[in-house]
Formats: structure tokens, C-alpha cells, sequence
């Protein structure tokens, strides 16, 4: 379970461009939740993610994940309990680094990277099998280097990179923005099953309203550092697109966008 | 067209390299055909090109001429300098060593510690000129031997006296970091007394501190300034001098080059007659008289005493007539 | 003979210099890191070894201590960029500067190093096993064997756990996050293997020059990016080349450039553009040949 109790998070504090972005924000994610979160930009909920894995520091507040603060523990040291896909195909995986390479640094998350070898060839057919769920092929492309394959393919590379090990809790950051609309139905789709097939908690930040909706047991709009509207289970199932786009608008146009 | 890049690159140097070897194979055989193919090379790895290091080699060769030898029939040259860098001085002297060369001429220290170095499988004689301390570089025993361009500090701050009855302060200016400057300081402070001169000293770790540090030496109201061969500083002798004339302090140089540069006089080395003296001594090598091993390496002599009368004459500064009939005008 | 004189001994030096490149080979393309401590932790290497063959150290042993100093010099830049928030580049000025000093401190001044001490290519075992050969060869052999030796333990390393982090952080630092390693304990560690290998250099250096001098780190940071430059460039079109590989024959191939311009004649102020449009031209070339890759 992760919980965010009492958020404060001011950008620039103490000078003229100072900006406070949460005040006193708090949101509780059980486990086995998929929340959607949608928000025009500046509402908070890149920044929300950011603050759960440590990349930005906060004013106050607690960040409790099965109870524990780890508000005050480095970024690096959050991910032990976290995996992230990034909006941009490239932040998930080496370039430079085969598919075999790549995936055995995941592989490794969380134990000491010692002066063993980095390639376990007896795991080479767990990675084969775990690539075999995206059905791309991408297990036919071990020796491949990552920066020779598409953004869709990185991408799901990246999605499989990032749940190899037990986590608890994926977060999705807009992982599906930077493709085209038929690679982004793809991970979409593979996301869903991943997710489902692992039985993660995830948080995924989308500004796709239909996958929004269609995706996920929670929905939650953002809007000025906080919750304009949270759906879970049943209420959520029953959403449409047309629903959630007129919150969407309204707080839009109130915001001059 | 990658392909085609791949190939002209391979082709160039192919080129370059085959160059490289031919035109060394046509030096030999050049060499051959103009003399005897048994006629002695000598190698001279020069550090830089700078006027002193350039007077060096010149009075080298002159030495070698003196003592009777003839280049050509005596003797080759096979002439290289470093540009400064000791990386290429021990590429140099390599080449010298894989070309056998009878005696390996070094000018300056770089060289001459990769010029010993690369002789020492063959056991190739090493003639040096142009270094401060050879002791302290470890070039004093061994297949070795040349000449020591140590300042003269003594004949410099009696010529100081000679010309400032008055002066009381010596300002000098140099790098920390170096040793021949650091040397020659302890020097000028252990001396200075006993000419009457405190020595007031300012060091810099690199060139662009040097003009600021001239500013503070003058400032503290030395009566004159006395310069090293210390090279960040002599760089930008030039400017340092605008600075003193303007101060009316007369600034004393270690060599001819900088009494030209406008300095009012220097008791200096003559660095063509310190090669001159190498050259001779190469000669006895060469001739068979002496080995490098047995002749330990010498000091010049005799030091001149340089004067640049113009600039003398704007510092309004009179020179003695015993010293006058002696100098050697450099500003021409 | 005077050919294969001048190819060993220019190979010797060749091989001794790969030392420097791998070092930056693991900065500059494996870190992405401009490292300019080079410049100061090569003469570190040669100072040490001065000073310690001096007061009769084992040469071999001169080695090992060399790189283990050097290795504090990476982690001094390591530290002010990771910890301390200093740019990279400036890191490296730093520590380049305050090394020029230490240098000095602890060699006293330009130091030479007497025929009389031996040094790792005239001590034991060496002289066991090569000592019917002239010391041309001698140090050909050694040279290679160290340089050779480099490689292996280096190519091994990179292979490893910790060997493929290290290369996920020049790759993708974001990703090394993610994996819950500390990407700025990865670029320290990166530093000091350089810096270790770069005064290792100096101290082979030292040993076969029988000398440090206060200056002879300047540029060594040039004449690595070139050979490592040339060399990844030379062997872009050859996968299964290693970068240690190619970094090695960039360090013998510029040696050689120079040997022969040397042997032209050409004078040693025009040899510097002659290396200077080398480098241009096989820069020009490795760029084609990637933007033809990537369009392919």
C-alpha cells in the first residue's frame, strides 16, 4: 500500500517565480490498484510521481509505502520497491547494451552487481519467455543492440526491464506519448496484461482520456495540485470518455487553456 | 561510399607510411652516395626552437667545424627538434637510436634525459648542452657528458653593484614550479648580502599571474629588478619592461636575447660559445680522443657583460669605463 | 635493421601509451566524461615511481603503488563532481591543477632515475626470462606483456556485473536509477579505474625515460581522446572488435604517425597540424560511416 500524507511541495521557495504545488495532499493506492491519472499540464501529476520515487525533493509530508516513510531515503534507493517506464523510449534501456545485456542488468535489480559475470546464460531462456509475452519477436533479437530497434519495441523492452524483478509498485509516465498511435495501442494493451499477469500495483499517467478510461480500476483527474475527481471499481467501470471530458474541459478553460 | 572512405584513408596512409620509409631509405642512400657510406651521423634533438637553444646549435656545429672536422666527410647531421613537447623528444631519440647515430647532440634537458635513455641499449655517446644542473638530472656519470649553462649569479650582482652604487633591493620575479628558477633564487639570496642587495622575490604558478605579480614588485619600491631565464616569465618580458620604464626601475637580463628586448645590461652566457664548447668536445668524441664517459661536463668560462645603451641612457644609468670598454652592445 | 629498430622501439611506445587510452577509453566513451585529470595523474605515476625507485622499491611493486595514487586522483575528481556538484569538466581542472603541485611536492623537482636502479625492464624475473635479449626488446616485451595483460583483466572487468553497470551509466545514467544503483558511486568508480590505468602509464613511462618531469603530462589528455577516437572510429565497421582493442592500435597507430613524420623530416612544428588533420580526417570518416549506419 502507498499512501501520501500531507504533501507540501513549493517550487522555486523563496523567490519570485515561487509556486506552491501541493498543499497538504494526500492519496492512498491499496494494493492490486491500477490507477489512471489524467490532468491538463501543471496539475501535479508528473510532479505526484516524481515525489513518490524521490527525483524531486519535497517542503513536507510523508511518503509511506506499506507503512514505512521513505520520504527521506535517496531516489536510487526507492526503486528497490519500484519500476518506472519513462515517456521517452530511450530513458528505459542501454543503447548501447544488447537485448541480452540490458536484460541482465534488470535481471540483477535489487542484488550487489559484484565482479561475477553479467551474463547468466542459464537465465538467457527466463528473458526469451518474458519477451515472448509482448509477442514482438524481441526474443529472436538477444545480440541486438537496444539503439538499433524502434521506439515502440525499446519501449516494451523497457516494460518488461522494469517488472523482471518483484516490485511493488510500476509506474507508467506517460510511456505511451511519445509513439505512434498503433505502437501506443500495443503497449497499451501489453501494459494491461503485464500488469494483470504480475498482479502489480501501478500508476500510470496518461493524457489519452480513452486509455484512461478503458484501462485500469481507478481514475483520478488532477487539477492545481489536487484531486478533482476519483473513481475506483464499479464507478470507474461504468465511466465513459464524454464523462471525464467535461471535468477536463471545464477546469481547462477555467485555467485559460 | 563508406567503403570508398574506408579505402582512401587505408590508401593514405599506406601513402604517408611508404613515404615515411622511402624517404628514410633515400637519406641513407643519399648519404652514401655523397660520402662514405661509414661517414659518423650526428643527431641533434633540440627541445624547441628559442633563440638561445637556436644559438646553441649553431655554436655547436661552429665548435665541430673549429676543431678541423668537415661535415660531409667527417660527419653528418641528422637535425630534429621536439616543438616542446617530451613525448616527441623520446620519439626522436629513438629514431637516433634505431639509426645507430655515432653521438646523440641534446639540447636541453627534455632531450637530453630521452636522448640518455634511448641510447643506453647501444650504448650511444650523449653530448648535452643548455642544462642548468646536470647533478640534479643525473647526467653527470655514464656514456655521457656537455656543457652547464648555469646563470651567473655572481657576475650579475657585482655588475648590478657596478652600475646602481645606490641599490639597495633586488625584485625578482619566477615560477615556483621551476627547479632552475627555485635554484637559482637560493642563490641570488644566499649572495645578495654579500653585495649589499636584500632580494625581494614574488612567485607565479603560470604565465597570466606574472604581470600582476611585476605590478606588486613594483609597488614595493625594489631599485631594480633582476630576471631569470625563468621562461613564463621571460614570455612576457615586453610587457613586464612598458611597466618598469614607466617606474624608472631598470630591469637586468640573464642573456643577450633579453638586453635586445630592451633589459639595461646582463652579465650572461654567450650561448654560441657555450655550443662552440660543446662542439669541441663532440669533436674530441668523434675523433676518438676522449671517451663521454671520462670527460666530466663543463661550465662556461667565461661570462660577457651585455648593455642595451638606449636603454641605459632613458634610465639615465652611467656605465663605469672599466665595464663600458668590456660590454657588448646587444641592441643592435 | 634501422626499419626494424625504429618499428620496435616505436611500437614499445605505442604499447605503453594504450595504458593512458584504455583509461580514457573508460571516461571519455564509456562514462561520457571529459576527464582532465590526465593531465595530472599521468606525471603523478611517473613522480611516485621516481621517488620510489630512488629509495630502491621493487619496480613491480613501483607499478601497483603508481596506480593505487592514481587512483586517488580519479577519486578526487569523482568526488568534487558526484558529491560536490562540480561540473565535470571543471572537476578534472581542478584536480589537474592542485596534481601539478602535489607532483612537485613529491618529487621535489624534475627527477631522474640512475642507470645504476633497476627498473621492470632490467630487474628480476625479467632479466631471468629475457635477459639473453638487448633491452630493445626487452622493454618490446614487457611493454606488450603489461599492455596485453591490461587488456585481458579490463575486458574481463567490463564483462562483469559491476563491468556492465559501469557501462549503463555512460549508456543511460536514468536507467542505472531505476535499478537501484547510485550512478554517482558508479562514475567515482569509473574515475579511479581511468586514473589508476592513466598512472600506471606514467609509472611504465618513468621507468623506461628514467625520469619525471614537472610537464610531461601536458597533453597527454589529447593524444588519449585521439587514440581512442581513432581507434573506435578505425573499427566502427567491425562489431566484434572490443573497444580496448581498437583503443590499443589507436595508441600504436599515432605513434607510428608520428615515427614517420619524424622520419620525413617534417619539422616538429608542423607535425602537430600533420596529427591535427589526421584526426579530422578519421573523425570525418566515423561520422559518415555512423550517419550511414543509422540510416541503413
Amino acid at each position: 500500500m502507498l499512501e501520501l500524507k500531507n504533501i507540501t511541495k513549493i517550487y522555486n521557495p523563496g523567490q519570485v517565480t515561487e509556486m506552491c504545488l501541493f498543499d497538504k495532499f494526500d492519496l492512498t493506492v491499496t494494493d492490486g490498484q491500477f490507477v489512471s491519472i489524467v490532468g491538463s499540464n501543471g496539475s501535479g501529476k508528473t510532479s505526484m510521481l516524481n515525489i513518490i520515487c524521490g527525483s524531486i525533493p519535497i517542503e513536507g509530508g510523508e511518503v509511506l509505502v506499506g507503512g514505512k516513510d521513505i520520504a527521506k531515503m535517496k531516489d536510487y534507493q526507492r526503486y528497490r520497491s519500484i519500476g518506472r517506464v519513462y515517456q521517452n523510449p530511450s530513458m528505459g534501456t542501454c543503447p548501447n547494451l544488447t537485448m541480452l545485456e540490458n536484460m541482465s542488468l534488470a535481471d540483477n535489480k535489487g542484488k550487489p552487481f559484484g565482479l561475477s559475470f553479467g551474463i547468466n546464460k542459464s537465465r538467457e531462456n527466463y528473458y526469451k519467455e518474458q519477451l515472448s509475452i509482448l509477442g514482438l519477436g524481441l526474443e529472436n533479437k538477444m545480440h541486438v543492440k537496444l539503439g538499433a530497434l524502434s521506439g515502440g519495441q525499446r519501449q516494451a523492452t523497457a516494460l518488461i526491464m522494469s517488472t523482471l524483478t518483484p516490485i511493488e509498485f510500476l509506474i507508467l509516465d506517460e510511456h505511451t506519448a511519445a509513439l505512434d498511435p498503433k505502437t501506443a495501442e500495443i503497449i497499451m494493451d501489453l501494459t494491461s496484461k503485464v500488469v494483470k499477469e504480475k498482479n502489480l500495483t501501478a500508476m500510470m499517467v496518461t493524457h489519452n482520456l480513452r486509455y484512461a478510461v478503458e484501462y485500469g480500476n481507478r481514475l483520478i483527474m488532477m487539477d492545481k495540485g489536487g484531486m478533482v475527481m476519483d473513481k475506483a471499481e464499479d464507478e470507474k467501470k461504468n465511466m465513459k470518455v464524454e464523462d471525464i471530458l467535461d471535468v477536463f474541459t471545464s477546469i481547462s478553460i477555467e485555467c485559460g487553456n | 561510399m563508406k567503403k570508398f572512405l574506408a579505402m582512401a584513408l587505408v590508401l593514405a596512409m599506406a601513402t604517408l607510411a611508404g613515404c615515411g620509409s622511402s624517404s628514410d631509405e633515400g637519406a641513407t642512400e643519399g648519404d652514401s652516395a655523397n660520402a662514405n657510406a661509414n661517414v659518423p651521423v650526428i643527431g641533434i634533438s633540440q627541445y624547441g626552437q628559442h633563440a638561445s637553444l637556436d644559438n646553441c646549435r649553431e655554436g655547436f656545429l661552429l665548435g665541430l667545424e673549429e676543431s678541423g672536422l668537415v661535415e660531409g666527410t667527417d660527419y653528418t647531421v641528422d637535425y630534429q627538434n621536439a616543438g616542446f613537447d617530451d613525448n616527441i623528444a623520446m620519439q626522436i631519440a629513438q629514431n637516433f637510436s634505431a639509426k645507430n647515430v655515432a653521438l646523440m647532440c641534446a639540447v636541453a634537458t627534455p632531450s637530453a634525459t630521452a636522448c640518455y635513455a634511448a641510447a643506453e641499449d647501444k650504448d650511444i655517446p650523449v653530448i648535452f648542452t643548455a642544462i642548468t644542473d646536470p647533478v640534479k638530472a643525473k647526467l653527470d656519470t655514464g656514456n655521457i657528458t656537455g656543457t652547464s649553462d648555469k646563470l651567473p649569479v655572481e657576475a650579475q650582482l657585482e655588475l648590478i653593484r657596478a652600475l646602481q652604487p645606490e641599490a639597495k633591493t633586488i625584485g625578482i620575479l619566477y615560477t615556483t614550479s621551476e627547479p632552475n628558477s627555485v635554484a637559482a633564487i637560493e642563490e641570488y639570496k644566499e649572495k645578495g648580502p654579500e653585495f649589499g642587495f636584500t632580494i625581494e622575490t614574488i612567485g607565479v604558478t603560470q604565465q597570466a599571474e606574472v604581470l600582476q605579480a611585476a605590478d606588486s614588485i613594483i609597488a614595493k619600491g625594489v631599485d631594480c629588478i633582476s630576471n631569470l631565464t625563468d621562461n613564463n616569465v621571460v614570455g612576457v618580458l615586453p610587457s613586464i619592461l612598458e611597466k618598469t620604464n614607466d617606474a624608472n626601475i631598470p630591469v637586468y637580463g640573464s642573456e643577450i636575447e633579453q638586453v635586445k628586448l630592451g633589459c639595461v645590461a646582463s652579465a650572461g652566457i654567450d650561448y654560441i660559445a657555450l655550443g662552440k664548447q660543446t662542439g669541441e668536445m663532440a669533436a674530441k668524441i668523434l675523433k676518438g680522443e676522449a671517451t663521454a664517459e671520462e670527460m666530466p661536463y663543463e661550465t662556461i668560462s667565461s661570462y660577457d657583460t651585455y648593455v642595451n645603451s638606449q636603454a641605459l641612457t632613458d634610465l639615465e644609468i652611467t656605465v663605469p669605463a672599466d665595464i663600458a670598454e668590456k660590454a657588448i652592445e646587444a641592441a643592435n | 635493421m634501422v626499419f626494424v629498430d625504429l618499428l620496435i622501439s616505436t611500437l614499445t611506445q605505442g604499447l605503453i601509451y594504450a595504458l593512458l587510452s584504455y583509461g580514457v577509453f573508460i571516461t571519455y566513451k564509456i562514462l561520457d566524461f571529459p576527464d582532465l585529470t590526465v593531465d595530472g595523474s599521468f606525471p603523478l605515476g611517473a613522480a611516485i615511481t621516481a621517488v620510489l625507485l630512488v629509495n630502491g622499491m621493487n619496480p613491480y611493486l613501483v607499478l601497483l603503488v603508481s596506480a593505487a595514487i592514481g587512483a586517488l586522483a580519479g577519486l578526487a575528481t569523482g568526488f568534487m563532481h558526484v558529491r560536490l556538484g562540480v561540473r565535470d569538466l571543471l572537476a578534472g581542472i581542478i584536480t589537474m591543477t592542485a596534481l601539478f603541485s602535489i607532483n612537485l611536492q613529491i618529487a621535489g623537482s624534475n627527477l631522474a632515475v640512475e642507470r645504476a636502479i633497476d627498473t621492470i625492464f632490467t630487474a628480476e624475473p625479467t632479466m631471468a626470462l629475457l635477459g639473453s635479449m638487448s633491452l630493445m626488446y626487452r622493454k618490446f616485451i614487457v611493454a606488450l606483456v603489461i599492455a596485453l595483460l591490461v587488456k585481458i583483466l579490463l575486458d574481463l572487468y567490463l564483462k562483469t556485473k559491476n563491468g556492465l553497470l559501469l557501462r549503463a551509466v555512460g549508456d543511460n545514467s536514468t536507467l542505472v536509477t531505476t535499478l537501484a544503483k547510485d550512478k554517482g558511486t558508479m562514475k567515482i568508480l569509473g574515475l579511479v579505474i581511468a586514473n589508476a590505468l592513466v598512472a600506471l602509464c606514467g609509472s611504465v613511462v618513468c621507468q623506461e625515460q628514467r625520469a619525471f618531469s614537472s610537464t610531461m603530462g601536458t597533453g597527454q589528455v589529447v593524444f588519449g581522446l585521439a587514440t581512442v577516437i581513432i581507434g573506435t572510429t578505425l573499427f566502427r565497421r567491425f562489431g566484434f572488435v572490443k573497444g580496448t582493442t581498437a583503443v590499443l592500435v589507436g595508441s600504436v597507430f599515432y605513434k607510428i604517425c608520428i615515427q614517420v613524420a619524424i622520419s620525413m623530416g617534417l619539422p616538429a612544428n608542423l607535425l602537430k597540424l600533420a596529427m591535427a588533420v589526421l584526426f579530422l580526417a578519421v573523425l570525418v570518416l566515423g561520422d559518415r560511416k555512423k550517419g550511414g549506419a543509422e540510416h541503413a
